[in-house]
């Protein structure tokens, strides 16, 4: 007996000793409680050390919205020692169901040595563990690789957080308002900016296979398509084409850019090869085609078109082709961005007055709003495709501010800026 | 005599009935058509009913099955016997060991000993003498305590001596207690069990426990994932559970499905996680062990 709806089923006739399968269904989804007491310093100069990086890795899994790290103030046991099994009664007195251990070491050489282990509570077994070295100013990527180890391990999904966010930085009054191209851990941490201020820049793109970065820039003549090497500091144009290029993105292999080129009232797409130079036309529409990205395999792209006479989402091969419109729903679809995934595309939507970022699946179905305001734009995916940046601006004097969202919708988190900040763009994993 | 009959009268009512009458037939609320359920029945024939009900002037009479109260004279029913029996020796060894005032109430002065309960009944007056000594002390007319403080207060028998008889104060002993002895009413037991029919087995039924098995897991499983293909994940894990509700060996993986391996395995983990981390399960019924001392689960997630 199969019971549709019902919290279990029978499935099929067993004997009387095995009743069958009964089903259970997950139910109200909860954050999973995780203790992550402070990692014990190898020595009292690694104290602080310690706290901090166990501050980083709190932060990091709390603000996924997929766990639930408990206040340190709740802990019954003080881990002393990580290399013996801690009380685990002690965690499961307050409800923990993960628990993080580790300790921060100062080597002879100067180095900084970080272990920890991930301790399933109930069953009391050691979930994984390991070991890093690094140079001590580098305390904060440990504690993000760190969070990604734990996150992998609980999720069966690789991490985001040992990543970074470029994103245009925004000074000054909104008449003059001097936009810096900054670079950021994903969590808002060690701001750097890489461009001085001087010309506009734009809509910078992180390249999904290296440190590199491809963006907009205003400069003496029309606007033009950058590339930055974030390593070496180094730029240079991609391509001189006449009239303005903008809209890039890198291809999947990092080895091509796909833009838009302006050419009188319309905009079609190209894709260069950047050991070529070679340039492909994609598009050749009296329409303006915009905002293409790629699928992650590289096959097909999507793009934002008005050839249909307001601009909406399309998806086609990527060496050109016959065009397919996915989106149908009431208002207009700009900035399409194929998740890393492959299983969604996310886009600004604009209807009502309001603008939206949400997401659909590939074939424009399953379109779900995941924010909604006066104005929000840009989205951009994290690494693992769980989690969407953009920027939301509120009008008036006030500046824009970056936000996280994830593909539930469920869980928003403001990013920390120094100052305004809009156009984010998220790296690839760094390890 | 000529009757005038006005025409235009008769057209009227002639055509007022037939629209009413149309409009009764056709806008006649319709019951909803019940489709009677199928019962079996038997046919008899009317000489069959009137000769089962006729009787026979020769039967055999019918053998009286009095009421308890009568019965009990005759042949006592030994499990309603036992049952207030307890209670009933009780007050009489700690009212007043062997003293007769007691049975002076009773009726019938048994021989056995056993028996006594049953009209016991009827004398939940041993415990009479308590009271009225308290009643008479405190001037407190407390009938119903009897029992328990004749059991309570073994030291009473000592009391008898300060006891005073007053006839106006009999009524105080009269039980007034609603008989306890409705729910027997025959001698003969029915052979047909209570609990459901020769044929029933809701004895040996086990979805009772599946019920709050799965409750309970769902309770304790809590996998981190927020994706809207999460209802394509599922995870077989079968247990071997112990007598005393708790897991045998670890839980076995039976089988992952999902469009992510990596995703799936980790559900499996975490459903594994839940099974040890909420045992032991004490409401499973022991006596049904052999229905849950294999359980095979198949756990999901559902889209949020």
């Amino acid at each position: 007996m199969i019971g549709t709806g019902s919290t279990f089923a029978v499935l099929g006739s067993r004997p009387a000793w095995a009743q069958g399968r009964l089903r259970v269904e997950q139910g109200e989804f909860q954050p999973l409680p995780i203790a992550i007491p402070n990692f014990v310093p190898g020595s009292p100069a690694d104290t602080q050390v310690g706290a901090d990086v166990t501050g980083v890795i709190t932060n990091n899994l709390k603000r996924s919205g997929l766990f639930a790290p408990i206040d340190q103030a709740a802990f019954i046991e003080r881990i002393t020692n990580i290399d013996v099994a801690p009380q685990f009664a002690n965690w499961k007195t307050i409800n923990a169901q993960a628990l993080v251990t580790g300790r921060m070491t100062r080597q002879g050489d100067g180095r900084l040595k970080a272990e920890f282990r991930l301790w399933d509570v109930a069953s009391g077994q050691q979930l994984t563990g390991a070991q890093y070295f690094t140079a001590p100013e580098y305390w904060r990527r440990i504690a993000h690789i760190i969070s990604d180890q734990i996150y992998e391990r609980l999720t069966g999904e690789k991490g985001y957080f040992d990543s970074r966010v470029v994103f245009v930085d925004e000074t000054g009054p909104s008449e003059r308002r001097v936009k810096r191209l900054a670079l950021m851990d994903q969590d808002g941490a060690n701001v750097r900016y890489l461009t001085r201020g001087a010309d506009l820049v734009l809509t910078p793109r992180f390249s999904p296979s290296t440190q590199e970065i491809t963006y907009m820039e205003f400069g003496q003549g029309d606007p033009k398509v950058y590339l930055y090497n974030i390593e070496t500091s180094q730029r240079e144009i991609v391509g001189n084409f006449p009239g303005m290029s903008f809209a890039p993105r890198f291809s999947p292999d990092g080895q091509r850019i796909i833009m838009s080129l302006q050419q009188g009232g319309n905009s079609n797409l190209f894709v260069m090869d950047l050991r070529s130079k070679s340039t492909t036309r994609l598009t050749d529409t009296p329409a303006i085609d915009t905002s293409p990205s790629y699928a992650p395999d590289g096959s097909r792209i999507c793009f934002e078109s008005d050839r249909g006479g307001k601009p909406q989402i399309y998806v086609m091969p990527a060496a050109g082709g016959q065009a397919q419109r996915i989106s149908f729903g009431d208002g207009t679809y700009s900035t399409p961005v194929w998740s890393p995934r492959g299983d969604y595309i996310a886009f600004t939507k604009q209807g009502g007055g309001q603008f939206a970022i949400g997401i659909m699946k590939t074939d424009g179905s399953g379109e779900r709003i995941l924010t909604s305001g006066f104005h929000n734009e840009g989205p951009t995916f994290a690494p693992n495709g769980r989690v969407l940046m953009f920027f939301r601006d509120p009008g008036g004097n006030s500046g824009p501010s970056l936000f996280t969202v994830d593909v539930s919708g469920r869980n928003e988190q403001r990013v920390p800026t120094p100052g305004f900040a809009s156009d984010p763009a998220w790296s690839p994993l760094l390890s | 005599m000529k009757l005038k009959v006005d025409k235009t009268m008769v057209a009227s009512v002639a055509l007022h009935v037939l629209v009413i009458g149309w409009g009764l037939i056709t806008f006649s609320a319709r019951s909803l058509e019940v489709v009677p359920e199928a019962l079996p029945i038997d046919i008899i024939s009317s000489a069959d009913l009137s000769k089962m009900t006729a009787g026979l002037k020769n039967g055999e009479k019918d053998k009286p099955k009095p009421l308890v109260e009568k019965v009990a004279d005759a042949r006592p029913v030994d499990e309603a016997v036992g049952k207030i029996d307890d209670k009933k020796k009780e007050v009489v060894t700690s009212t007043s060991t062997a003293e007769p005032p007691p049975k002076p109430v009773e009726k019938k002065p048994d021989v056995k000993p056993k028996e006594e309960p049953k009209q016991a009944e009827k004398k939940p007056e041993p415990p009479k003498p308590d009271p009225i000594a308290e009643a008479l002390k405190a001037d407190e007319a407390k009938k119903p305590k009897p029992k328990q403080e004749a059991k309570a207060t073994p030291p009473q028998p000592q009391k008898p001596k300060e006891r005073v008889f007053d006839q106006s104060r009999i009524a105080a002993l009269i039980d007034k207690r609603d008989p306890t002895r409705q729910s027997i009413t025959g001698a003969a037991l029915n052979p047909t069990s209570a609990l459901g029919t020769a044929t029933g087995n809701s004895d040996t039924r086990v979805a009772n426990w599946m019920g709050p098995f799965v409750k309970r897991m769902r309770e304790c499983f809590n996998f981190p994932y927020n994706g809207q293909d999460a209802d394509q994940f599922e995870a077989d894990i079968d247990i071997r559970m112990q007598p005393d509700g708790t897991v045998g060996v670890e839980p076995t993986i039976v089988a992952v499905r999902g469009p992510s391996k990596s995703v799936a395995t980790a559900v499996a983990e975490s459903a594994k996680r839940a099974i040890i981390q909420c045992q032991k399960y004490t409401f499973l019924p022991k006596e049904q062990y052999e229905s849950w001392k294999y359980i095979q689960l198949t756990f999901g997630l559902t889209e949020h």
